[in-house]
């Protein structure tokens, strides 16, 4: 152990610090993979944590709860429940979001949001810590007339300290706020001190009474839940399994984890895709690591013989080389950690639009707060960098260590031999590919594409296995080609393709690398490509209505806010109107999965909509005859998630117990990936009571303004009722918006990766011109100027560049249908089209070779530095 | 009893008709405290014949004999720890560790073979003393001159107490006054402390200092020329 400590620092340190830049490269290279593993952790737990966090605290000490199997439910059902206080104390809650401020009318912009619950507070004291509620400036327990007061009060609100602190309120003090459709001045009742619901969402929470909570929310007569703390501890599953027997139809039991378990197998594939991008970047570090070896082990064959020959054995050269793989990773994953940190809030800035609109309500990620870098993060990534580095240097290490002693004598062969075409890795690869295709076949498991990157990853290494084929061919070919677009460089170009011929068996690695990230590029590209095609012809084809108009409070992942009536009649009046198909959608859950039901007019649904039908091919009939029918349209995530198809009957949760529906139609819809059931509003008022409308979708007649209409419109109901109305243009620029944003991480995590291979491509270049000094000093002799040699090293760029993009978008365009029609359908439920992004293409290969041109200036210009003389003098 | 055997050893190189006969039977004794040089055109078999004794490679026929030990018995680890304990080499080229400082290349043999610190550093200073290289003691190969490259690869050699130090033309890369100050370390060496060593050479020079010289030819011995004691006691 002291030997190979010694020589350790003496044989492998020393080496490193001989090659600073091509051990930076590495270290470089190892830590953005893992950064970037790390941040998407962070911006995943984050996500998740904060909803936790949120629900933790705001059920305090809840143990179950009674909800209503289709939503809110009637407060009257309590009164048949008054057994219930055996099990515990009981306290009825109502749940809502609020908004600070309020804007003028017509206006987009949107306030800070609030978690409001209403309770009734003396009885809830029980279930949640407000132990320091504090309700006047002198900071005094709370006494009974002080809660009566705020009991007294409709328009009392206890705010936390740290939102109060935010915005200058005091106690005494008004807030405006908009609840439900309307905007009022709340008096600031009272301060919850940092602790228990208060720590939820930032301090973004506000506890009213629930009288007046039913008030401002209009749902005087509903409740949201009821919270029960049971009496001692343990008997949590009895006490479940006895309510539930008793309870209504109408209602359930729940427990307040439940939630947060739905959200997370909700967001689960969406973090796995994250995560498995994410991957991509350290694959591509991990690449480095063989190559750095590889270089290592190549450059210094010679010094391993003679350590052979003087009785170092093969574990101690193999233990050396891994040790050097494990020092370099070691150190990436150390600085990695620290770029992870760094990069978490980039990545959960990039991924909250996504959460937001998809998957947890506005106040929920609008407070994310970042997940601290912990022990967990730190042991995951050791646990993963170390074992695949060392699988990684395991090859070279193992090469090294079987390096015969003679060679130290006879002096190894510096330059690797000249590489012939091989029919057997040409095999290799074909059998990945096919393999490839083999694995995308599988379903999913356990609603992850697991085979479906396993078939990607076959995909990429049969593209890794095409590198050295086709580096012989572009050598061959290249050199010629170049010389005869460019006369001026025909000297060059063609030395530099025999050069690199002659070190194909060095480079492949680092291509091989270069092709993966850029094959991962590609496929992303054509992915997204083609769903941006199909999302922006879905909407071509199916927002039909000229203007929109909803409550400001609607959020696309909860159901809050709902159109009055009023507003709906005004907007009905308007002379230039010829439609309106008010649409009302709620959370109801389908399965354990939460999913959306809605409800709009099916007459004007097919006298003016359009939405694109999946199946069946009379989808339109199909909808005429659901209307006023006890049937419903699902959308494509629902019938692939839960693998229903027209024909078949679901049982759908209604105030009055499941109830069954008949499936008529399958449509496609890209705005939400949860799945959603429609029905006629005829049949939802039959089943729910009389709609809510929470959005309206307004038809025009031939010839009207849309946005004169707008404007009149917003200025009739969009102030006093809090309405935002957009015109059909806005709106398809605002789910492009969405979109983009969306997959502005998947982009940024593919930028990343392609640095790493470029990483890997400068620093093999300057191995191979370390090992090639002769060679270019030879040259030096025979009269190549130092431009000429500088040009010839960065064609050699060039030249890895050209194969790589080339292998890219060959394995890339195999992936993107793997992405495309297995992983998207999988993970998200919704088919794409298939779109080629020819001028995407174009582009990015003309970057490609840029970039690498670039890569190839540094090791260039070192190589135009080597002095002939004074090489030949050393020599 | 000779602490070298060689017994009709033959090697070739590649299999099947294409395969190159470096040596066709070669047999030869060397006694303890000898100082051979093997002499013979490029290509005759010299190098190989020193790989075979050093067990770095193994013959395709015959045997080879290290103090009473074939080593065509011993495993790849045995073979290892022969080379750590037995054998000294010295190469052409040098083979010093770049990366290792005069001292460090010097102390390596002990090191691998586990040797205590203070004898290991003890026996360093005394032979870097004795090569003359104290003051370079801290440099890195680089910063050497090929001559003191060559005479901090003769202390490496030496400094495990081998049985045998075996050196591949150690002038071949030197002029002829550093070729001189190596061949004549080696003598004082072999005169100094007793230690076998084998010589392969194509100086004419060098091969006087040596007690005996084979001359080989197309893998095998043509002659041996007993040399009787002028210059290797000088």
């Amino acid at each position: 152990m002291k030997a190979y400590s010694r020589l350790f620092k003496q044989f492998i340190l020393r080496g490193l610090a001989r090659e600073r830049a091509r051990s930076g490269i590495t270290v470089l290279g190892i830590s953005l993979g893992v950064g970037v593993l790390i941040a998407i952790r962070l911006a995943n737990l984050s996500a998740l944590e904060s909803f936790r966090a949120a629900t933790a605290s705001v059920a305090g000490e809840t143990s179950i709860q009674i909800t209503g199997a289709a939503g809110r439910f009637d407060e009257r059902l309590l009164k048949d429940l008054g057994w219930l206080r055996q099990y515990g104390r009981v306290s009825p809650v109502v749940e809502g979001y609020a908004m600070l401020g309020g804007t003028g009318s017509g206006s987009q912009s949107r306030g800070e949001f609030l978690q409001v619950m209403g309770v009734d507070v003396l009885s809830d004291r029980a279930l949640r810590s407000y132990r320091l509620l504090r309700l006047s400036d002198d900071a005094g327990e709370p006494n009974l007339r002080e809660f009566l007061l705020l009991l007294a009060d409709p328009r009392a609100i206890v705010l936390t300290e740290k939102f109060a602190r935010k915005h200058g309120l005091r106690i005494g003090g008004t807030v405006p706020l908009v609840i439900g459709k309307e905007r009022r001045e709340y008096t600031v009742r009272g301060l919850l001190l940092d602790e228990g619901p208060a720590r939820a969402l930032d301090g973004s929470f506000a506890l009213m009474d629930i009288a007046a909570a039913q008030t401002a929310f209009n749902r005087i007569g509903l409740l949201d839940r009821v919270d029960i703390k049971l009496r001692g501890d343990g008997a949590v599953d009895t006490a479940e399994a006895e309510i539930a027997a008793r309870l209504p139809g109408a209602l359930k039991v729940t427990r307040p984890e439940a939630t947060y378990g739905q959200v997370e197998k909700m967001i689960a594939a969406f973090h796995f895709n994250l995560g498995a991008l994410g991957s991509i970047a350290l694959l591509v570090g991990l690449f480095l690591i063989y190559n750095t070896i590889s270089i290592s082990v190549i450059t210094r064959r010679e010094e391993v013989g003679t350590l052979r020959a003087i009785g170092a054995g093969r574990p101690m050269v193999l233990a050396l080389f891994l040790g050097e793989a494990i020092l370099l990773t070691i150190a990436g994953t150390v600085i990695g950690l620290g770029f992870g940190r760094l990069m978490a809030d980039a990545a959960v800035r990039a991924t909250a639009t996504t959460v937001e609109v998809f998957y947890i309500a506005n106040a929920a990620a609008e407070s994310v707060a970042l997940h601290s870098l912990g022990w967990a993060e730190v042991a995951l990534a050791f646990a993963v960098a170390l074992p695949l580095a060392l699988v990684a240097a395991m090859v070279p290490a193992l090469e090294a260590s079987r390096v015969r002693p003679v060679e130290a004598m006879r002096g190894a062969e510096k330059i690797a031999k000249g590489f012939r075409p091989s029919v057997r890795l040409l095999i290799i690869s074909g059998a990945l590919i096919a393999a490839g295709c083999v694995l995308s076949l599988p379903d999913a498991v356990g609603g992850l594409p697991i085979f479906a990157y396993l078939a990607a990853l076959s995909l990429m290494f049969g593209g890794a296995f095409l590198v050295p084929n086709a580096l012989w061919l572009a050598c061959l070919a290249g050199g010629g080609f170049i010389g005869r677009i460019l006369p001026g460089l025909n000297v060059e170009a063609r030395l530099a393709g025999a050069n690199l011929r002659g070190a194909i068996s060095r480079v492949s690695i680092s291509v091989a690398a270069l092709a993966v990230s850029l094959s991962m590029m590609v496929s992303i590209s054509i992915m997204i490509g083609s769903f941006r095609e199909t999302v922006s012809y879905w909407v071509d084809q199916t927002l039909k209505a000229d203007i929109y108009a909803r409550p400001l409070m609607r959020a696309a992942a909860s159901d809050e806010g709902e159109v009055d009536p009023e507003a709906l009649a005004r907007i009905k009046a308007e002379p230039e109107v010829s439609a309106v198909d008010a649409f009302t959608s709620r959370q109801v859950e389908y399965q354990g999965y939460p999913i959306s039901l809605g409800a709009g007019d099916f007459q004007v649904l097919l006298e003016y909509g359009s939405l694109l039908y999946k199946s069946p091919g009379d989808a339109r009939e199909m909808i005429r005859a659901a209307i006023d029918r006890d049937m419903v349209v699902v959308s494509e995530s629902f019938s692939l998630r839960f693998r229903k198809r027209p024909g078949d009957v679901i049982d759908l949760p209604t105030p009055a117990g499941g109830k069954p529906f008949g499936i008529a139609a399958v449509y496609y819809d890209y705005s939400n990936n949860r799945g959603a059931a429609v029905m006629d509003h005829r049949t939802y008022a039959r089943h729910f009571g009389q709609a809510k409308p929470n959005s309206v979708s307004i038809y025009l007649r031939p010839g009207a303004d849309a946005e004169e209409v707008k404007e009149r419109l917003a200025g009739a109901t969009g102030d006093r009722f809090q309405m935002i109305f957009t015109t059909n243009q806005t709106i398809r620029r605002e789910v492009i918006r969405i979109f983009d944003s969306t997959f502005s991480i998947t982009y940024a995590l593919e930028v990343i990766a392609i640095l790493v291979a470029g990483l890997g491509v400068i620093s093999t270049l300057i191995a191979l011109i370390l090992e090639r000094r002769a060679e270019i000093a030879v040259l030096g002799f025979l009269g190549a100027t130092r431009a000429q040699i500088r040009r010839m090293i960065v064609i050699e760029a060039v030249l890895i560049g050209a194969v790589s993009q080339a292998i890219g978008i060959l394995i890339g365009v195999m992936m993107s249908l793997v992405l495309i029609y297995v992983i998207n359908v999988q993970s998200f439920g919704w088919t794409i089209q298939f779109h080629f992004p020819s001028g995407f293409l174009i582009q990015s290969t003309l970057l490609i070779l840029g970039v690498t041109a670039v890569a190839g200036l540094y090791p260039a210009t070192r190589a135009a530095k080597i002095e002939a003389v004074r090489f030949a003098r050393e020599e | 009893m000779p602490i070298l055997n060689v017994e009709k050893v033959e090697k070739i190189y590649g299999g099947g008709r294409g395969g190159v006969q470096a040596l066709r039977g070669v047999s030869f004794e060397v006694e303890a405290g000898d100082f051979v040089s093997v002499m013979g055109p490029s290509g005759c078999g010299k190098s190989s014949l020193l790989h075979l004794i050093g067990g770095m490679d193994r013959p395709t026929r015959g045997r080879v004999l290290l103090g009473g030990v074939r080593l065509d018995k011993l495993s790849e680890e045995e073979l290892t720890a022969l080379r750590r304990k037995k054998i000294g080499f010295v190469f052409q080229s040098f083979n010093l560790l770049p990366t290792l400082t005069v001292r460090e290349n010097v102390a390596l043999p002990l090191m691998l073979a586990g040797e205590g610190e203070p004898r290991a550093r003890e026996r360093t200073q005394a032979l870097l003393e004795r090569v003359g290289l104290q003051a370079r003691a801290e440099h890195f190969p680089a910063e050497l001159s090929g001559g003191e490259m060559q005479r901090t690869a003769v202390a490496r050699a030496v400094v495990g107490s081998p049985e045998v130090v075996l050196a591949d033309e150690p002038t071949g890369n030197l002029d002829s006054e550093n070729g001189g100050q190596v061949i004549k370390l080696l003598s004082d060496l072999n005169n100094e402390l007793g230690i076998t060593i084998i010589l392969a050479t194509h100086s004419e020079e060098a091969a006087l200092h040596t007690r005996r010289t084979i001359r080989m030819r197309d893998g095998l011995i043509e002659r041996i020329i007993e040399h009787e004691g002028v210059l290797q006691t000088l």
